[in-house]
Parts: C-alpha cells; sequence; structure tokens
C-alpha cells in the first residue's frame, strides 16, 4: 500500500542536469536512507517525491499511483523538514493538528490525534507551548509529531539530526529507529552521514553526483561495496586504498611491497587495481609487512594507529593495546578474506 | 554606576536638542491654551470656547471618518497588493517600482492633480463615466455632501496602501521558504498559505504599519486642504485643519492652542490603547 517506485527520474534546473536517471524499489514499511556527499542530490530526489519540486523526466509512484503531476496534498506523504519548519505563530498543539485542521477533520478527532503522537513523542507537557519555547530536540519531535499525526503512506525526512548536538542525535537515531518499528510506516530518510545510515536503514541507496551508486542493505554495502566510491564512503575510518597491479597470484604495490593473495584475484596477470582494506583488518603480525607509525590513538577499548604502508597514508584499528611510538615499525598482515579489489581505471569491484 | 552615567553625558546633547524641539513647543502650546492674547491668564475660558463651537463635534466626526476608513482600505488595499508581488511572475520588478509612484509624489501635486481630476466639468473621471453612460449627469464629487469626504478618504488611501505594500512586501520576503513548503505538504492551498502562514508572520508588521497610519491620519491635512480647504460647509472639516484656520485664519491662538491640547490628549489615549492591545502580541511574538 504505501511502497514507493522511482523509475530513471531526472531532473535538471534550465540546462544542469542534477539528477541523472535513478531508479529505486521502496517496499512497502522499509526504512529506506538516501545517503551521499552533500551536493549529491538527495533533498532533491526527497523533494521530488514530496512533489516540491517538479519531475524533469522518470516516473514516481505511491501505494500504486504515479504521482509525478500531482500536488503534495494528493501525495498522501509527511515530511520532515532540516529545520524543522514549525509554524512559530501556533503553539505545539497547532502545529501538529495544522494538516487536520485543513483536512477539516473534527476538532475532537484531531485532539485525539495530536494527543496520542504527543504521547509517542513525549510532547504533552509542550502542548501549549509556542516553538520557540523549546529546546532543538523538543523542535525536531514537534516535527515529527506533525508528521505522525497524519498518518499517511510515506514518511519523508531530510536531514532530521543534523541541528542537533552528537548526543541528541544518537539518541533520536535510536527513537525515529523505535518509532518506525512501531509504526511501521515506509521511510525515506535522507542523510550525509554515513553511520546515520548504517545504523537505522533496512536498505541504503548511495548516492553520488545525481547518481545511484549502490543499493543494498547495510551490511551489503560494508561487506561488497560496488566500487571503490561505496567502499570509500561507508565504513569509519574510511577504507584504505593501496594502488598496485596483479602479479602472479599477488598484488604489488607501487612502491614494490609484495602482498599475496588468496583466494586468487579475478584479474588478469599485470592489470592495474587497487586494493582496499579496512582498517579493522590489519593484524598484528611479526612475519607481517613494516608498516611506520605516525600516530596513535587509544580509545581503551581499541587503538587506532594511523601509519605509511606500501608509501600510502593508511588507518589500522587493533582490538589490542599497542606499546610502539610514532616512528617505530610496526609489522601487519592483512585479512586475505577482506581484502577488496577495484579495477584502477574504472573503480569498480572485480569479482571472481 | 559610572558607566551609567558616562552614557548619559554621551546622550545628553541628544537629549537637548530634544527638549528644544519637542518639549518647549509642547510647553508653549500648553501655556497659550490657558491664556488670552495679552498673555493673562483665564483658566478653561480657551476650552470651553473651542469646545462650544458648533464646527468642532463636526471636526471630531469627521476625523473619525476620514482616519478609520483611510486606515481600513490603505491596510486592506496594501497587504492585497503586498501579497500580490510577493508573488512569481514576468515584470514583477517594474510593477513593484510603479506601485511607489503615489508614495513618492509630493502631497501637494497629487492633492491638485486629483482636484482636477475630479473636477464636474473638466475632470476627467466625470468624462469617463458620462461618455460611455455609466452615469447620466456629471457628479459634483467635491460639491456633494455624499461624496466629498469619500472621494478625500480615497485619494487618502491612493497615497498611502504602496507605504504599506512595500512595508508588508518586506516582511512576507523574510518568510522562511520551507513554512510554504510545510504548509503544502500539509494540504494547505493559496488562500490557506495567505491566511494561516503570510497573514500571521506578517502581523507585527502591520500592527506597526497601522500605528503610524493612524498617527499620520490624525496629523495629514495636505491633501483636504489642498483641495477644499474643510469646506464645502465644513463637510472636511477634520481637526487638525480647524486648528490650522483657527490659528492661521482667524488668529485665534489661543482657542487653537486649546483644541490642540484636547486633539493632543485624545490622540495619545488612542495611540495608548492601540498599543496596550494590539501592538502587545500574544506569547508567540518574537
Ligand atoms: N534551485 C536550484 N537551482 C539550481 N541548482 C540547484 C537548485 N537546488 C539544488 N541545486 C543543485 O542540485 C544539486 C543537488 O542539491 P541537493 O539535492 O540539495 O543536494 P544534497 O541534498 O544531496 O546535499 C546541487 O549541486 C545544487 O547546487
Ligand atoms: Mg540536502
Amino acid at each position: 500500500m504505501g511502497a514507493v517506485t522511482i523509475r530513471d527520474v531526472r531532473k535538471n534546473y534550465g540546462s544542469v542536469a542534477v539528477i541523472h536517471g535513478v531508479s529505486i524499489d521502496i517496499a512497502d514499511g522499509e526504512f529506506v536512507i538516501l545517503v551521499g556527499p552533500s551536493g549529491c542530490g538527495k533533498s532533491t530526489l526527497l523533494r521530488m517525491i514530496a512533489g516540491l519540486e517538479a519531475i524533469s523526466g522518470g516516473e514516481i509512484d505511491i501505494g500504486g499511483r504515479v504521482v509525478n503531476n500531482l500536488h503534495p496534498k494528493e501525495r498522501d506523504i509527511a515530511m520532515v523538514f532540516q529545520s524543522y519548519a514549525l509554524y512559530p505563530h501556533m503553539t505545539v498543539e497547532q502545529n501538529m493538528g495544522f494538516s487536520l485542521k485543513l483536512g477539516k477533520v473534527s476538532k475532537e478527532e484531531t485532539r485525539k490525534r495530536v494527543t496520542a503522537a504527543a504521547q509517542i513523542l513525549g510532547l504533552e507537557p509542550y502542548l501549549q507551548r509556542y516553538p520557540r519555547n523549546l529546546s532543538g530536540g523538543q523542535r525536531q519531535r514537534v516535527a515529527m509529531g506533525r508528521a505522525i499525526v497524519r498518518d499517511p503512506q510515506v514518511f519523508l525526512f531530510d536531514e532530521p539530526l543534523s541541528n542537533l548536538d552528537a548526543k541528541l542525535r544518537v539518541q533520536m537515531r535510536s527513537e525515529i529507529k523505535a518509532l518506525h518499528q512501531r509504526l511501521k510506516t515506509t521511510t525515506v530518510y535522507v542523510t550525509h552521514d554515513q553511520i546515520e545510515a548504517m545504523t537505522m536503514a533496512d536498505k541504503i541507496v548511495v548516492m553520488h553526483d545525481g547518481i545511484v551508486e549502490q543499493i543494498g542493505t547495510p551490511l551489503e554495502l560494508y561487506d561488497r561495496p560496488e566500487n571503490m566510491f561505496v567502499a570509500g564512503f561507508i565504513g569509519s575510518p574510511a577504507m584504505n586504498f593501496l594502488p598496485g597491479r596483479i602479479d602472479q597470484g599477488a598484488f604489488v604495490a607501487d612502491d614494490g611491497t609484495r602482498i599475496p593473495l588468496n583466494p586468487l584475484p579475478p584479474a588478469a596477470e599485470g592489470a592495474r587495481v587497487t586494493l582496499g582494506i579496512r582498517p579493522e583488518h590489519f593484524r598484528l603480525d611479526p612475519e607481517g609487512i613494516a608498516a611506520k607509525v605516525v600516530t596513535i590513538e587509544p580509545t581503551g577499548s581499541e587503538t587506532q594507529v594511523s601509519a605509511q604502508l606500501a608509501g600510502q597514508d593508511i588507518v589500522g584499528v587493533f582490538r589490542e593495546r599497542l606499546s610502539t611510538a610514532p616512528g617505530a615499525d610496526l609489522r601487519v598482515s592483512l585479512d586475505l578474506n577482506a581484502v577488496h579489489l577495484f579495477d584502477a581505471a574504472t573503480g569498480k569491484r572485480l569479482v571472481a | 554606576m559610572v558607566r551609567q552615567s558616562t552614557g548619559l553625558l554621551f546622550v545628553l546633547p541628544a537629549l537637548v536638542v530634544l527638549a528644544m524641539l519637542i518639549a518647549y513647543p509642547v510647553f508653549y502650546t500648553g501655556l497659550l491654551s490657558v491664556t488670552d492674547q495679552q498673555g493673562a491668564f483665564v483658566g478653561t475660558n480657551n476650552f470651553a470656547a473651542v469646545l462650544g463651537a458648533r464646527a468642532t463635534p463636526q471636526a471630531f466626526w469627521n476625523t473619525l471618518w476620514w482616519v478609520g476608513g483611510s486606515i481600513v482600505f490603505q491596510v486592506i488595499l496594501g497587504v492585497a497588493t503586498a501579497v500580490l508581488l510577493n508573488q512569481n511572475f514576468p515584470g514583477r520588478g517594474i510593477v513593484r517600482s510603479v506601485t511607489l509612484i503615489p508614495w513618492v509624489i509630493p502631497g501637494i501635486v497629487a492633492a491638485t492633480t486629483w482636484a482636477w481630476m475630479f473636477h464636474t466639468e473638466f475632470g476627467i473621471i466625470n468624462y469617463m463615466m458620462t461618455a460611455p453612460g455609466l452615469i447620466e449627469a456629471p457628479i459634483g464629487w467635491l460639491s456633494n455632501r455624499d461624496t466629498v469626504l469619500p472621494v478625500m478618504i480615497a485619494i487618502n488611501v491612493w497615497k498611502l496602501f504602496p507605504f504599506v505594500a512595500i512595508m508588508v512586501l518586506a516582511g512576507l520576503q523574510s518568510i522562511p521558504n520551507d513554512l510554504y513548503e510545510a504548509a503544502r505538504v500539509d494540504g494547505a492551498n493559496f488562500w490557506h498559505e495567505v491566511w494561516h502562514i503570510m497573514l500571521p508572520q506578517v502581523r507585527p508588521v502591520i500592527v506597526a504599519v497601522t500605528l503610524l497610519l493612524v498617527i499620520w491620519g490624525l496629523n495629514s491635512i495636505t491633501i483636504i486642504y489642498a483641495i477644499t480647504r474643510g469646506g464645502p460647509a465644513n463637510l472636511t472639516l477634520i481637526t487638525p485643519i480647524q486648528i490650522f484656520r483657527l490659528a492661521f485664519e482667524s488668529f485665534q491662538f489661543n482657542q487653537a492652542a486649546a483644541l490642540s491640547v484636547i486633539f493632543f490628549a485624545v490622540t495619545i489615549v488612542v495611540v495608548f490603547i492601540y498599543i496596550r492591545y494590539l501592538a502587545s502580541s500574544p506569547a508567540e511574538a518574537k
């Protein structure tokens, strides 16, 4: 009922194309996160779903209805804005009930639904306050309450947590997730924060420069990134990349460092490739490759090390407590099952 | 403490100038109102004289109509124009500039031009209405007792609605776009946006502008004096014109001063009530 289908959607501002044909299938009740660097077109895509931006090409289908030419109010969607966009001259209660008032829902019913939403969000004590008398987190909740009250087919969120402090952001993350588990309303959520995407999404859509780079569950993206962009974008600290080539079943970095590969790479002998390895996939190994330590950052539970390995700056994360110092040599080996190989020219994953 | 007195020193010159420019005339008017032409104290005689004059109550009611009628239409027309000019349409910049013209034209020039346009025999307005047969005979706009004050009000509205429009437009332009978008997603059409977003958001501007219009309306004599001088038969006589004529046509400076004092008191009360009950908006105001 609340499924969303996006088919080859494009957006041009005049002669400038900012979305170059995006297709996404969102099942009813799914929590989908659009993630990507700033300016990649996430908001534009979301606003096209909302009906706030005209669709230059392709089709958007909500609940089995093509909505290309429908007004926002006819699409049965609710949106939470980055700025919250609360009506400053209305109380929390009026803000939350505004859509019902416009929809000519009876006063009694409106009150009932607003109260119910306020209860879910813990906003009951603030119903008579004006937005300016609320903290950032409370405003954020009111913005969500305004969406919940309508019980729409789809929730749209545009970076709803980016104006909150770090601690509140983590808390709201789990609250939004819990809310979704309770209401099971299809949700499209935009963020530039890959951690937010990893922790909240059923399905992540990684966008870059107006195209979709990869769609998958958080762990699919983490374990099998289809290209170097996704590999570098998902995960923190980011994946390390070593440029080099394939030589007799081994990877040879540009400075000559030889890393035997197992399983064998699906690339032709001599091909230029980029090896990707996540920071947590280094192991301490007395027989391993030498890495010159640059900085050491112990966090208690683990130790993050920046070092020079095979002529590249790399970051490694170790569970062990290291007794090494900047300038010293650390011998490490790579977890060969967690090595990613990418075609150096196209950036695409080399699959066996 | 030291800082406070230093601050006082800095504003002192301005205060002295203000005192001379404002306090002195007010004080002197008060003095004139309780003395005769020789400067002898006469108590409330001047007040009794002006209050007893037949023109006074008539001028009072005329003033009420003049101010009230002008403001209602200035605000309605001004706000409507602002909402219109806030929309996106080709040539908006030109229309915005053209709208300002009445506000820029000097009052005396506008009044004289309108007087000619409303002239019974030669005026373009009667010409335009008689030619296509809208009315049978020319109307004596400026001599007919039912039309003369409304015509004055119309000219005043024409003169000042651009001011309201520009102020409200500035207010409208400071409304963040996402409020409209949120409203649209919430199911609002254009009229809902006007009623639930635009008007509440520019309310403080409208309140402030209305107060200015009240004060200007109460003090304005240019248009009426230039066209009718308060006539015919005192039909357009408003209190400030009555004061002006008492002082500079009848040379009754003391009675004029007494009327000024009464007018001043009434104005203060009106402005005070207005600020107390309208300008102090509910908790939400910024
Ligand atoms: N009204 C507009 N006119 C022209 N270009 C725009 C407009 N709105 C957005 N863009 C461009 O479209 C691109 C995508 O913007 P946006 O969707 O806001 O990115 P994101 O939300 O991913 O940060 C950006 O390069 C931006 O400059
Ligand atoms: Mg954005």
